[in-house]
């Protein structure tokens, strides 16, 4: 019976997760980074100040494992080109210039750590290669040069 | 003399064979860790390494061919290293866990199951067929990567899963009530011995 109570917690603090704090984080990369900075480094514990002000800590632990690893599953079932979609997106509204965004990317590789504790080694290693081409992909369009487009506004100079 | 010599050495490796092969294990075969283990692996591989999701992902042409119509020649050999890494993991890591499970059929599960002749030549099969198909999808995908053998893959999985399935069969003795019951029976048989 303490169980079900319990479990009924969880899905109580997993809504109200999902109603308030995740509606405004509409893609799923942004989701996963967000969820991965509210886990502990040290004990692998989710910890929302908010949430606990309403449902028991554990609940609201498993409640935040849960919506990680719905995220983390939306990310691996996204094609590459989806992928490339949302990065390009969440470099974009990290304020940081692109090449800085996608060197320290390359270096630090950050998705590692931003997965739930308990993904299989296989679906863990298919995402990190999709972030490794995504990150190449990207990289590979910062260096590719732009279309030339007419400086229309340009004042001719006199004499031309 | 140099026949003796090798009579001599001959000899020597078949005796080392023999006991290689009839030596007393130092654990107690059919422990309750086996059958804990081969579940385990089963668990494994049925969620982990055969669900279609997965396998269907690391073997599809539609990443491949937004790729092509996308990228630079270098992002694509990137990724077609990349996807073979992951045919290769994915390979290895069925590879290892189907041997796991025939170690466990060969040695403990026949003292807990009883199982019949048939079955068990059935399973030998079984386990024989897809060991051999897993290393030759190793080796075409290693030789031609990771687009070589589409249909092979999807066939080593469906294998996989047959093999699972007649594993899963033979382990049904395997309830949690029973588990602490097998763990007494070995228990009581390392006692005996």
């Amino acid at each position: 019976m303490k169980n079900v109570l319990k479990r009924t917690d969880v899905l109580e603090a997993a809504e109200d997760l999902r109603r308030r704090t995740l509606a405004s984080i509409t893609r799923p990369l942004d989701r996963l980074i967000y969820l991965a900075s509210t886990r502990d480094y040290n004990t692998g514990f989710y910890y929302h100040d908010g949430l606990a002000a309403r449902y028991p800590e554990e609940a609201v632990c498993e409640a935040l494992a849960d919506c990680h690893r719905e995220a983390f599953q939306e990310l691996v079932g996204a094609s590459l080109e989806q992928l490339i979609g949302q990065m390009n997106s969440y470099m974009i509204s990290s304020r940081t210039a692109p090449s800085d965004f996608i060197a320290t990317w390359k270096k630090l590789e950050p998705y590692r750590v931003a997965v739930p504790l308990d993904t299989d080694e296989l679906t863990g290693e298919f995402l990190f290669s999709n972030f490794k081409i995504a990150l190449a992909i990207l990289e590979a369009r910062l260096h590719t040069p732009q279309p030339a487009v007419p400086d229309a506004w340009q004042p001719q100079l006199p004499g031309r | 003399m140099m026949e003796l010599f090798l009579f001599v050495i001959f000899a020597v490796v078949f005796l080392a064979s023999i006991y290689l092969f009839v030596r007393p294990r130092a654990r107690v075969e059919g422990s309750a860790l086996d059958v804990l283990r081969a579940r385990e692996d089963l668990s494994v591989l049925q969620s982990g390494l055969l669900p279609a999701e997965i396998v269907e992902r690391i073997f599809a042409k539609a990443d491949y061919e937004f790729l092509l119509a996308e990228s630079t020649k270098e992002v694509q050999e990137l990724f077609l290293a990349e996807r073979k890494r992951l045919a290769l993991l994915w390979a290895g890591y069925l590879l290892q866990r189907i041997r796991n499970l025939q170690q466990f059929h060969l040695g403990s599960a026949r003292f807990y199951s009883r199982l019949r002749l048939g079955t068990e030549i059935r399973l030998a099969s079984e386990f024989f067929s897809l060991l051999w198909f897993c290393r030759a999808l190793q080796f075409v995908i290693y030789l031609r990567g990771p687009y070589a053998a589409p249909r092979m893959a999807g066939r080593v999985a469906a294998a996989a899963a047959t093999v699972c399935a007649t594993s899963e069969e033979v382990m049904n003795f395997l309830k949690p009530a029973q588990a602490g019951g097998l763990a007494k029976e070995s228990a009581r048989k390392l006692s005996v011995m």
